[in-house]
């Protein structure tokens, strides 16, 4: 006995709607995950980055002070010379002052150049010429001057003149 | 009134409540603080790698200065490095001197990064513009020496037999002995 006319149709939970509804559920969700699987990648590849670069700055860091190091090696070493090199020429128009202030009546047969002193071995006709050509100008330089005179063969005198500075002195006219 | 709604729906508005609930609850509890540590990831690493380039920067400014400095003073760097040879020294100072020797090379002191050695040096010479001229040529000579007291002038018949000492400074090797002042050898 038929109680319809039409023939029953299957009848599945997969119905249009359901259909329609799994489609966007889906697309939304996988859109999700994508993002999440792109924002996991990227913190992942940034804390990766940051680490090398942090690394890098290390070793740039290190090279800086290796090369900081350096420089300031050869500036020492600069400053060194050139200090070295200034003594040497002080010391070169020093000792050619010295040797312009002897006047030609007098003969040196010795110079002694100290630290903080000079002692001339000499000649000279008679005193007075030492003590105004010669003496005169070591005063000024010197703060403390001695002479010592004995006669020679031909009736000059050799002289023994000993000159020093004092270095408190020295260290107050510096100032 | 009867019930319209039929078990199909009920599933359908059931399934959508619970998945709509689902992304609402995954979008707001997992993406959006990942998205927030994601910028200030990204904000991190920019200063890093902004600090990076200026490190970059200074590294490349120091590499320059160190160059040119080592350019400039090319010479000096090298005198430093140089062991004193006293056989060199005297052929290369002897056209200034009729006579030059040198007699002790003594190991003074260490100051700093540099270690200084004593030279003992006696010499006859004609007049003191040899001197003079002697003084010149070792501001370029192959070490960095200073001439020190005591010289000593002395009249022998037509020459001038002079005595000097001579400080040789080079790069102290040895880097534990930075003390001021060591005994000598």
């Amino acid at each position: 006995m038929i109680y319809s006319y039409i023939k029953p149709r299957k009848k599945s939970i997969f119905t249009e709607d359901m259909q329609l509804l799994v489609t966007f559920f889906t697309i939304t969700l996988l859109m999700l995950f994508l993002t999440y699987a792109f924002l996991l990648y990227k913190d992942y590849s940034f804390t990766t980055q940051k680490k090398e670069s942090l690394a890098k700055q290390k070793a740039v860091l290190s090279h800086v002070d290796k090369l900081e190091g350096e420089i300031s090696k050869i500036e020492e070493q600069k400053n060194l010379s050139e200090k070295i090199f200034t003594k040497n020429i002080v010391l070169k128009d020093s000792i050619s002052n010295l040797f312009d202030l002897v006047p030609v009546r007098i003969t040196l047969s010795r110079a002694e150049l100290l630290e903080n002193g000079l002692i001339l071995y000499g000649i000279t006709p008679n005193k007075d010429v030492y003590n105004f050509m010669l003496q005169a100008p070591l005063r000024s330089i010197f703060h403390r001057t001695y002479s010592s005179f004995y006669p020679a063969q031909n009736g000059w005198l050799r002289f023994v003149s000993t000159n020093y500075i004092d270095e408190e002195e020295k260290y107050i006219d510096e100032k | 009134m009867k019930n319209s709604i039929s078990r199909q729906h009920i599933y359908l508005i059931s399934i959508s409540l619970l998945l709509f609930v689902f992304v609402l609850v995954f979008a707001f509890g997992v993406l959006i603080p990942e998205g927030k540590k994601y910028r200030l990831q990204r904000s991190d690493l920019i200063k890093v790698n902004k600090k990076l380039h200026e490190h970059e920067d200074l590294e490349s400014n120091t590499m320059e200065k160190l160059k040119d400095l080592q350019q400039k003073n090319r010479t000096v760097i090298t005198a430093f490095d140089m062991p004193f040879n006293p056989e060199r020294f005297e052929e290369q100072n002897k056209k200034w001197f009729s006579n030059l020797t040198i007699s002790k090379v003594d190991f003074s002191k260490v100051e700093g990064h540099f270690a200084i050695y004593e030279v003992n040096t006696s010499s006859e010479i004609n007049s003191p513009k040899s001197f003079y001229d002697f003084l010149d040529t070792i501001n370029k000579s192959d070490w960095i020496i200073g001439i020190n007291f005591p010289i000593d002038f002395k009249r022998e018949g037509d020459l001038i037999h002079s005595s000097f000492r001579m400080k040789v400074y080079c790069n102290n090797l040895d880097t534990n002995a930075s003390t001021s002042t060591s005994e000598a050898k």
